[in-house]
């Protein structure tokens, strides 16, 4: 029965993210957006958490049955979800001119800009509770500041520079948000009033950004500038996030890990070339593991040798009698 | 001296010992070597004196810090009559410092490792060991290692060990999972039969292939660990190598979580293991009976729908004699290293022509095994004294999972009857690095996921 229902459980599709904190779903800024782009495109899914591995580049994950599609796969889950035929809501949008300029814009200039402000422009405390709050002190102090150093070299931020950099981060910063708010106007979502993966990132980075940072962060301010972006994002969380909460519909899309999903081109593999070239490894693969048994066999024989004809220690323990003098006067 | 031994003859001749003088010692502490020499201050007689001497002897030399220990008897001062002085003269080790390879099989271990170590005796004359080691597994396990060993640590009544430590272990191949400790353990009591030990450490599950199955990514991350490990050992059999009569019982509990942190790790795993030898009488033939069993299970809020942490399950299979492993259930003849027990499927890709991913074996909360082995002698002279012998085994197990509400489904007669059995015989060859066995294996029962196979197997199992 338990085992009924667990399985039922591995089938549904399962979206695992960061822990949700400061009123949001999740905090992460990696997180949100693949949760948003799923509630956007009316998939539904459970929630799950891992709150003990908050260096892993692999949350956060979809996964249905036995398919997975983690972060650090083919440019991120959103592009998974695409090519291994899920969801896909940017099929018309590619060829608008903008389109490109404003994805590398929000996935460079808006990411590092969270990032740097998340662990080095704030206090840290909004990086600590979303990530390590759920690790005992120790490994969360040390991997926090793990992940600090790590950042700082990410962004190339050394002493003599930092403040130029930081002023840098935050300039560029506010030139995309100036940019995203001429684009949005007062449409509902950025382009042609349809829902995008960039929906979704854009959302995640703002709603990140009002609600996770810190009231005295320079980042949180400047975005607090734009009244259509701030008015964009409140609609739209009320919308997504706080109205019917990711509770399951009647009906779940389970992945169709055994049908063929639809392909796109990106992953059209030249059959022929990669099977040739996995024989090729399969049949060294053997002969490397034919050879280590071999030089292992070798070796044995040797030491048998030298220890079976060199005697046999019973391995009793033996008392020596030895030096101990006895003097009478 | 004939008036003396001729009256030692006839009886205990009273004696006491005024005074315990002891030379020699330039580093090492006077009370270290006091507190070895206790018993020659409550003799009351000549033989007494003489064997607690003796034995005050091993003990020093026991240390391991001196080069040589003499003991000389000489008598009291003479307005005393019937005393006598204990003089003891000590050579400190000349070179602190030793090196040493072996190979071992720890009780917990699933295999066997090769270990070498470089020790330095005395650093501080307090008769302290410090050594630091590289050991290196055949189950893809690798460990490198500092720790020091203190015999009287301020007044403790056993010797005091303490050793930080930094493993890694491999588990890609069985369960899609990769394992990383850094940490500390401290040995605060040892005995013959009793052993506590304390163990804090950060422990880091990572799974850099990402095909693991659901249950295992699930469990991927950091983990604090802090466990107190209690470990009762009664050993009466004549042999470990080759028991041939007596019996053994041993019972591990370890408790994790023992931090007012409720998120570090919080387990209880208790593991037993009982053995039992019967002479026969024929060949040097005897007949060994064991039962093994553990279980794992989480506690604290919510315990009964939680799962057990992965690297603390128990798994059964593995490339080492279960005759030679006692502490708990590990291994069975003609299973693979984590050869049986609950499955999960792997990550399955995309890709039309991939080949299946197969499963990840992801252990179990309660394991049992129990083994039956008849060793005898072979009728040939070279191979009797080379101690070659044969032996003809049968064995059986299995393991359950009990967590995250499993314990609903679980009954007693579902188990009995998935156990595993197998049968078979073989040659046991010991020689004084390892013990080797060379055994044909018939699987009897087995599920369809297991990696077990019939036929030829070859382990090895360190002294």
């Amino acid at each position: 029965m338990e085992q009924q229902v667990q399985e039922r459980e591995a089938e549904e599709l399962t979206l695992v993210t960061r822990k949700s904190c400061f009123g949001l779903p999740t905090a992460c800024p990696h997180s949100l957006p693949v949760f948003i782009y799923l509630k956007l495109a009316q998939i539904p899914f459970r929630l799950d958490f891992n709150s003990i591995y908050p260096d892993s580049d692999q949350i956060p994950y979809v996964e249905s049955g036995t398919y997975v599609a983690y972060n650090n796969e083919n440019d991120g889950v959103i592009e998974c979800l695409k090519n291994d035929g899920i969801v896909d809501l940017d099929s018309d949008f590619h060829s608008l001119p903008d389109w490109v300029s404003t994805k590398a814009m929000i996935s460079s200039w808006l990411s590092d800009a969270i990032m740097y402000e998340l662990w080095v422009g704030s206090d840290g405390k909004s990086a600590y509770e979303i990530y390590y709050s759920d690790l005992s002190w120790p490994i969360g102090k040390a991997l926090f500041l793990k992940q600090v150093y790590l950042v700082k070299q990410r962004l190339g931020i050394t002493k003599d520079n930092a403040e130029q950099r930081e002023n840098k981060i935050y300039k560029r910063a506010k030139f995309a948000y100036g940019a995203l708010s001429t684009r949005l106007g007062e449409q509902k979502f950025l382009f042609d009033d349809r829902p995008s993966s960039l929906d979704a990132t854009f959302l995640g980075h703002a709603l990140i950004t009002l609600y996770a940072l810190p009231e005295s962060s320079v980042l949180r301010s400047r975005l607090l500038e734009y009244d259509n972006i701030v008015r964009y994002a409140e609609t739209l969380k009320l919308e997504l996030i706080e109205s019917g909460s990711s509770s399951s519909g009647p009906h779940f899309h389970s992945v169709p890990s055994s049908s063929a999903p639809r392909k796109g081109p990106s992953s059209w593999k030249s059959k022929p070339k990669s099977k040739s070239k996995r024989e090729k490894t399969e049949e060294e693969k053997t002969f490397k593991k034919r050879a280590k048994y071999f030089l292992a066999a070798q070796l044995v024989a040797v030491l048998l040798f030298l220890s079976v004809m060199g005697g046999y220690d019973s391995g009793d323990v033996e008392l020596d009698e030895d030096d101990e003098g006895f003097a009478y006067d | 001296m004939d008036s003396l031994l001729q009256r030692m003859k006839k009886g205990p001749v009273s004696l006491r010992v005024h005074d315990v003088i002891i030379k020699g010692n330039t580093k090492t502490k006077d009370y270290i070597i006091e507190a070895e020499a206790e018993e020659l201050k409550s003799v009351g007689s000549m033989q007494e004196l003489v064997e607690a001497s003796h034995l005050v002897n091993l003990k020093l030399k026991a240390l391991e810090v001196f080069d040589s220990v003499k003991i000389t008897l000489d008598s009291g001062p003479p307005e005393l009559p019937g005393t006598a002085n204990v003089i003891i003269e000590v050579v400190e080790a000349a070179n602190p410092l030793s090196g040493q390879i072996g190979a071992y099989t720890k009780a917990e271990a699933r295999s066997s490792t090769v270990e070498g170590s470089l020790k330095y005796k005395n650093l501080l004359g307090y008769g302290d060991l410090w050594d630091g080691s590289l050991a290196y597994g055949y189950d893809h396990s690798a460990e490198v290692s500092a720790g020091v060993y203190l015999p009287r640590f301020k007044g403790f009544l056993s010797p005091f060990t303490a050793r930080a430590y930094l493993q890694s272990q491999d588990w890609l191949k069985f369960s899609s999972y990769k394992e990383r400790s850094l940490g500390l353990s401290l040995g605060l009591f040892s005995t013959r039969h009793h052993d506590l030990a304390y163990n804090l450490a950060w422990r880091t599950l990572s799974d850099p292939s990402q095909m693991s199955s659901r249950s295992v990514r699930r469990q991927l991350g950091h983990n604090l660990l802090s466990s107190l490990k209690y470990t009762f050992k009664f050993n009466r059999r004549d042999s470990s190598m080759r028991p041939m009569r007596g019996f053994a019982f041993a019972s591990t509990t370890q408790i994790g979580g023992l931090v007012p942190d409720s998120r570090s790790l919080r387990f209880l795993r208790q593991d037993f293991d009982l053995r039992y030898a019967v002479p026969l009488g024929f060949y040097r033939a005897a007949l060994n009976f064991g039962i093994s069993g553990g279980f794992v299970f989480p506690w604290g809020n919510g315990f009964l729908s939680r799962p057990s942490y992965l690297p603390e399950r128990l798994f059964l299979g593995g490339n080492i004699s279960p005759l030679t492993t006692f502490g708990g259930p590990t291994t069975l003849w003609g299973f693979k290293t984590r050869g049986l027990g609950p499955t999960e499927p792997r990550r399955q890709l995309n890709d039309e022509s991939a080949d299946p991913s197969g499963v990840d074996f992801v252990g179990g909360d309660l394991a049992v095994t129990a083994l039956a082995d008849l060793s005898f002698d072979i009728p040939i002279r070279w191979f009797r004294e080379k101690g070659i012998h044969g032996h003809a085994f049968a064995c059986a197990g299995n393991v359950s999972k009990l967590t995250e509400n499993a314990y609903r489904d679980f009954s007693i007669k579902k188990f009995a009857e998935s156990l595993r059995t197998s049968v078979g015989v073989g040659l046991v060859i010991p020689t004084s690095l390892f013990r080797m066995e060379l055994n044909y294996c018939y699987i009897l029962k087995k599920s369809d996921e297991d990696r077990a196979k019939s036929g030829v197997w070859i382990t090895f199992s360190g002294n």
